[in-house]
């Protein structure tokens, strides 16, 4: 099957500010992209650019489309959940699916109903007298009810506390995803979207830093935690990166054989977290 | 194919009144409603001559000495050396020069295009009559309408691609499969079609309403109503002047309306001032720099009049407007609509973060 998202030379720069640069990828169908970097990494320029909102040079294919001229067509196919802020707060719930209903040939009301029914939200609330976790669901009850092939999410859980943050991914794993659908989704809260990335891509300063699927960075790469005289040997080893734990050192190797470290300590694969600290200058 | 199309234009529109229910439906009515109120006690105390009713005989007096609450002004003056008009046409002419005088030639150019003046084979037929026509009074409330009409239009465009790049919701409009030609379409529809609409039609049911009253008060001051009042109105004059005009006008002020959401596209704090500063200083700096109007001639062709706080008779199908078009200021101003709408698009597309 072709990729969803097929990106080559991607470019924005905003003066002498490079904000994404030459950026080369593709996101195969299917996949959870986890799309994480520091602040000014340039992730919200590129979701942005795929999702047509602003100029870019470069080659870029979203859905076969260029997001440039058909940003009306490709979102018929494409969802997207900036953050919680941006729903119209004058409206009322039911006005804003009604809305949807007349403008989205993929959206099935029902569906957003029934899910809606589980909620505290009622249909006649408007969407600025609803807390910032309602708000949420209401967005994701329109998301989940339109038959769309990518969804793009950005910071989508940015202010909202841990039960909604958590509830929000349970919902988009356990009624959203399916093989069928792809999914992008950039945040600061690496830890809790590890469990359902199947890619990762790191960017910082608008470069692509690093762009694995999960299973390559089980398989290339390894975190070492050693104490005492093992955590001196094992950092002469060329490595990543290096955290202080309680006694020792974690530290990260990329493409290090697991049988050469595994007499300094325990090995295990790191987490996306402690990987993108590591890489991201965490080296010390 | 055809149905999802129009629910899709439908859901269009109707988000539009819905952020703006109050100033786009309920205004009209509560203002009709408040007419009617003051009509309906002026019935109640009709027995007793309160200052409503005064107010409405005087009315239909003046109208009879020829003295129309809505001051028509005779441009044509060809039409009045050769009219074969009463008196009472001449009183109104007196006083409109006087009106006139003061002012430069080019400041009336462009009322010509607005101006409606009956025509005069209507006159004499109801000049017989006890009462003058009533048609004056009811336009007097049309204008009244459409005044606040203007007011509110200004305002909903000025914040129409604005409001929702300010609160950020301009992010989920854009998560939706609408162009942004579809989006300024339907944002200028409203305005110079919809919204008109509305008005005008409330502004007729309110005159239905009035006429009804009206009637009644003539009846209880013991007057035939069919006599007095029915009979004073021109019933396809008014639905001409009244629908009719607003077709004119919607030509004429669409590049106003275009500029006006031009404005709220690219202001990133005050689309007020972005639409009003940078013309308002053309102005100042042509007439200072070359001491010519050219700008304020322009502005002001394709401007409903009464805005500059001249007499309101003006918004109204001209019978004569076919004859004394300016074609030129008409198309000019429709080609720089056009050109207006494109930049909105393209600022709407790719500058949208206020």
């Amino acid at each position: 099957m072709e990729n969803i998202v097929q990106a080559r030379g991607l470019s924005r720069s905003f003066g002498d500010i490079r904000a994404v640069d030459s950026l080369e990828f593709s996101v195969p169908p299917g996949a959870v992209l986890g799309l994480i970097g520091p602040n000014g990494a340039g992730k919200t320029t590129l979701l942005r650019s795929l999702l047509g909102l602003n100029q870019f040079q470069g080659e870029l294919a979203v859905l076969g489309k260029d997001p440039r001229s058909q940003r009306a067509q490709l979102m018929e196919q494409v969802c997207f959940i900036a953050d919680t802020a941006v729903l119209p707060g004058w409206m009322r719930v039911e006005q804003l699916l009604d809305y949807v209903t007349g403008v989205h040939p993929g959206f099935a009301r029902e569906q957003a109903e029934a899910f809606l029914r589980d909620t505290e939200v009622k249909p006649s609330r408007r969407i600025r007298d609803l807390s910032k976790g309602m708000v949420v669901q209401v967005h994701l009850a329109l998301v989940m009810a339109i038959d769309a092939r990518l969804l793009i999410l950005d910071e989508p859980t940015l202010g909202l506390d841990i039960l909604v943050r958590k509830r929000f991914y349970e919902q988009l794993i356990e009624d959203y995803f399916d093989q069928q659908r792809t999914i992008i989704i950039s945040t600061h809260q690496v830890d809790e979207v590890q469990h359902i990335l199947t890619d990762v891509m790191f960017l910082n300063h608008g470069r692509l830093v690093l762009s694995r699927s999960m299973e390559e960075i089980e398989k290339q790469f390894v975190q070492l935690n050693a104490v005492g005289e093992n955590a001196v040997k094992a950092l002469g080893v060329p490595h990543l990166g290096a955290q202080s734990i309680l006694g020792g050192k974690a530290i990260i190797y990329e493409g290090v054989e697991r049988a050469a470290l595994a007499p300094l300590g325990e090995l295990r694969t790191p987490s996306v977290a402690d990987l993108f600290v590591a890489m991201m200058g965490g080296e010390k | 194919m055809t149905s999802t199309r129009s629910l899709r234009l439908f859901t269009l529109v109707q988000k539009e009144l819905q952020e703006n229910r109050l100033s786009l439906i309920w205004t009209p009515l509560v203002v009709a409603a408040a007419l009617c109120l003051l009509m309906l006690l002026s019935v109640m105390f009709a027995s007793r001559i309160t200052a409503m009713s005064d107010t409405f005989l005087e009315v239909i007096m003046a109208e009879e000495m020829g003295i129309s609450p809505v001051i028509t002004i005779e441009l044509d003056d060809n039409h009045t050396a050769s009219s074969p008009s009463s008196d009472s046409r001449s009183v109104t002419d007196m006083q409109v020069q006087s009106v006139e005088e003061p002012l430069a030639e080019e400041e009336w150019d462009f009322s010509r295009e607005w101006r409606f003046e009956p025509e005069l084979r209507d006159k004499p037929a109801y000049e017989a009559e006890q009462v003058g026509s009533l048609n004056p009074v009811f336009h007097l409330v049309h204008s009244l309408l459409l005044i606040i009409l203007m007011l509110v239009t200004v305002s909903y465009l000025l914040g129409s691609l604005f409001n929702d790049r300010k609160d950020r919701s301009i992010l989920f409009w854009k998560s939706m499969p609408v162009s942004e030609w579809e989006e300024v379409l339907t944002r200028l529809g409203v305005a110079l079609v919809v919204a008109p609409g509305i008005y005008i039609a409330v502004s007729l049911l309110l005159q239905l309403a009035l006429l009804l009253l009206a009637m009644l008060l003539v009846w209880r001051m013991e007057l035939d109503p069919f006599d007095t009042v029915l009979a004073n109105v021109r019933f396809a004059d008014l639905l001409l002047r009244q629908v009719g005009g607003w077709v004119m006008t919607a030509l004429w002020v669409a590049p106003v309306y275009a500029w006006l959401m031009l404005a709220s596209a690219w202001a990133r704090r005050s689309p007020f001032m972005v639409a009003f500063a940078p013309v308002i200083a053309l102005m100042l700096v042509e007439s200072l720099m070359l001491g010519s109007r050219y700008v304020f001639t322009a502005v002001s062709n394709h401007v409903p009049f009464f805005v500059g706080g001249q007499s309101s008779d003006n918004i109204y199908f001209h019978s004569m407007f076919w004859k004394q078009f300016d074609f030129v200021s008409l198309f000019a101003g429709l080609g720089f609509a056009a050109i207006l709408l494109l930049l909105c698009v393209y600022l709407r597309r790719y500058r949208f973060e206020a």
